[in-house]
């Protein structure tokens, strides 16, 4: 294994009692690529997604981000972000103290900052804060569109600058500006050698982001792919797996 | 099979308990015949220890190895724990009957083994209605767990709450040789015999898993 | 960061929570009244047996809000998945028990102190000097069933009939505490305080001092998937 590989799965595999939800797969993803991954419904992205942040154990094999078991040494969750299809927020907390609390959470030294950043990143404060989104961010979360909720859940998931993004469905319920924002935020991202592995099922979003292609159907692996900067091959490499699928 | 001759070792056993049990060891004095009954009693409550031990171990190395063998050591012990502490709690109150007058009461000895009881079996009902099929195996493994370490507490507990209601014959009582080698024998029968349906119960698990495998890759690949 | 920083970081996230919604303490103070209602008319609490039951009534009301309580200590964590938020942090897990636990420990002293009053109103008590015991006995018996309690709620948070086998599960584990309680309110209201009343703190202080260690021990195998 050498030391420029973020994400190593070795046979790593997901058993929920007698359901496999992924079988055993090898993996490796190399420090700074970006790798879309497509599946159907069920197919076991998000198994592969929980693995890799270390949220469930393995049922065989093993999982290694930057060489270190993410079960075993909870510090190198740290590297990890991970933006679930759940917003992992508390709808009775403000949306400035769900932040604060998670960023509490890492043992973040400049937590006001940082939550700036991570708030800017997603076009919700701007470097001359607008008077609404300063006041949006003092209520509380449950009271919020799908929309704003999802760019809170980005920010809460980069808040802690990840070396490792992990975005399963990123561009659910945002309106085009805030699309274009997290369009710049993981083009930065990109150029900054930040690991990402990316699911959605919109191509179109993930056109020019991304360098690999992974597709997963049934829990196994059915195509993998490093991509070259033709801007209709996703289409055409994924076309037959997405219509595959019922 | 292999486990026919342990099969028949655990049956010889227990013809001789039962010939120790009724046709050698004397009527105890004061009770008269319905004492026989503490030679089914005492093994029984000594089985369902051991087998809540058994779910205790079960259950560690379940969370140590993750291997399916160690759950099913841990599930197919506290089903004949619970059966055995049954056994305990049907035999206690028919000897109770005619010594005390009454087949049930509050007394230490008794609450503490019917609290236990109801712990294994809430275990039980877990593993039965309330886990899915995913974390079953794990749930039920801290559950083992902490129940065994709450065995004790129970005892002392329960003991602080009527010591002087004590009724119970102490567990140190002395008795005549004869009885004490019936007792012995009656044990050994026990523990035979739990440790042969356990085996026998842990195999029909391992089936159970296999078959329901099977049919779920059948669904799979339709 | 620390563990008793995460910890205690959790904690004060759940109070706030609470204090803006009252969604755990209000209700279940209420349900107590409700509870003693029900009683007085199974039991007639006026009567002269009020010295043998008043104890177990007033821990039988208690142990049912705890259960209620509980069972939403982990709703808030469950909503959005924010559980999984959590054990992305990284650290051992065990801080999360810790927080919740600490957390559930203030709800449960909380529903018991805002509800004494209604005791010692129908109950005829004049509460005088063994407030402090009685606090003892409160403390201790909320710690036993925080302790135990937080453990069970974060194992059923992933079951199905969730809200069934909360019950199922906790209560006969509670008993040993449960009875040691009673035992203890019982011999404070009876004035007879010291000599007896100590095997039974020491009872509690045991109970909740096991099922802390080993709730810690055992809680990343609760919650994991």
């Amino acid at each position: 294994m050498s030391g420029d590989d973020a994400i190593v799965l070795a046979g790593a595999a997901k058993r929920f009692g007698t359901h496999t939800a992924l079988h055993p797969i090898d993996l490796v993803i190399p420090r700074g690529q970006a790798a879309l991954l497509v599946g159907a419904n069920g197919a076991g992205k998000s198994t592969l997604l929980r693995l890799v942040a270390g949220l469930c154990r393995p049922s065989a094999g093993s999982v290694k981000i930057n060489g270190r078991d993410p079960q075993r040494t909870p510090e190198v969750r740290a590297e990890i972000g991970l933006l679930s299809h759940q917003t992992l927020l508390y709808d009775e907390l403000t949306a400035r103290e769900n932040l604060r609390f998670f960023a509490q959470l890492y043992g973040l030294d400049n937590p006001d900052e940082l939550l700036a950043a991570a708030l800017a990143a997603v076009g919700l404060c701007f470097p001359s804060p607008v008077l609404a989104t300063h006041e949006r961010l003092n209520q509380r979360v449950g009271s919020f569109s799908r929309g704003m909720k999802q760019r809170l859940a980005i920010a809460r998931a980069i808040l802690h600058g990840p070396s490792i993004l992990l975005l399963d469905e990123p561009f659910t319920g945002l309106d085009t500006s805030a699309c274009a924002a997290l369009h710049r935020l993981l083009r930065r991202f990109r150029q900054e050698g930040r690991t990402c592995i990316l699911v959605t099922h919109r191509l179109d979003e993930a056109e020019g982001l991304v360098d690999r292609l992974l597709v997963i159907e049934r829990g196994q692996r059915r195509l993998d792919q490093v991509l070259t900067e033709d801007s209709n091959q996703l289409r055409t490499l994924c076309a037959p797996y997405l219509d595959a699928n019922p | 099979m292999r486990s026919v001759p342990f099969s028949c070792l655990v049956f010889a056993v227990m013809l001789v308990a039962l010939g120790a049990i009724f046709l050698w060891v004397p009527t105890e004095k004061e009770m008269g015949i319905v004492q026989r009954i503490f030679y089914f009693h005492v093994p029984a409550a000594f089985s369902s220890f051991l087998a809540f031990f058994l779910v205790f171990v079960g259950s560690i190395q379940y969370l140590r190895t993750r291997e399916d063998k160690w759950d099913r050591l841990a599930l197919c012990s506290a089903e004949l724990g619970v059966i055995f502490a049954l056994i305990v709690l049907i035999t206690g109150p028919l000897w109770a009957k005619p010594i005390w007058g009454v087949y049930w009461r509050w007394e230490p000895r008794l609450t503490s083994m019917l609290i236990t009881f109801t712990i294994y079996v809430a275990y039980l009902m877990v593993r039965g209605y309330g886990a899915n099929s995913a974390p079953v195996q794990r749930i039920s493994a801290v559950l083992g767990i902490l129940a065994f370490a709450n065995v004790p507490l129970v005892y002392y507990a329960v003991d602080l709450w009527a010591a002087d209601q004590q009724l119970h014959p102490p567990r140190n009582v002395e008795l005549e040789p004869t009885m004490q080698y019936t007792k012995w024998i009656c044990c050994a029968a026990f523990f035979l015999l739990l440790f042969r349906l356990i085996a026998q119960r842990m195999e029909l698990a391992r089936i159970e898993k296999a078959v329901a495998l099977l049919r779920q890759k059948l669904i799979d690949e339709t | 960061m620390s563990f008793l920083g995460r910890a205690l970081a959790i904690l004060r996230k759940d109070l706030k929570a609470e204090w803006r919604t009252k969604a755990r303490l209000s209700p279940m103070v209420f349900f107590i009244l409700l509870m003693l209602l029900v009683f007085n008319f199974s039991f007639d609490l006026g009567g002269a047996a009020l010295r043998e039951i008043g104890p177990g009534t007033l821990w039988s009301s208690y142990v049912f809000a705890s259960l209620l309580s509980l069972g939403r200590s982990f709703a808030d964590e469950r909503d959005n998945n924010a559980l999984d938020a959590l054990l992305l942090a990284p650290g051992d897990c065990g801080a999360i028990y810790l927080g919740k636990m600490l957390g559930n420990f203030v709800f449960l002293l909380a529903i018991e102190l805002l509800s004494l009053p209604f005791f010692a109103l129908f109950f005829n008590l004049s509460l005088g000097f063994f407030l402090l015991p009685l606090l003892a006995v409160f403390v201790l018996g909320s710690a036993c069933m925080a302790s135990a309690g937080t453990l069970f709620a974060a194992l059923s948070n992933n079951m199905r009939l969730r809200e069934l086998m909360l019950p199922l599960l906790l209560l006969p584990m509670i008993l040993p505490a449960l009875i040691s309680s009673v035992e203890a309110t019982g011999l404070v209201l009876a004035n007879e305080c010291c000599e007896k009343l100590f095997p039974h703190l020491q009872m509690l202080g045991v109970y909740a001092v096991v099922f802390t260690v080993l709730s810690l021990m055992l809680f990343e195998y609760a919650i994991e998937e």
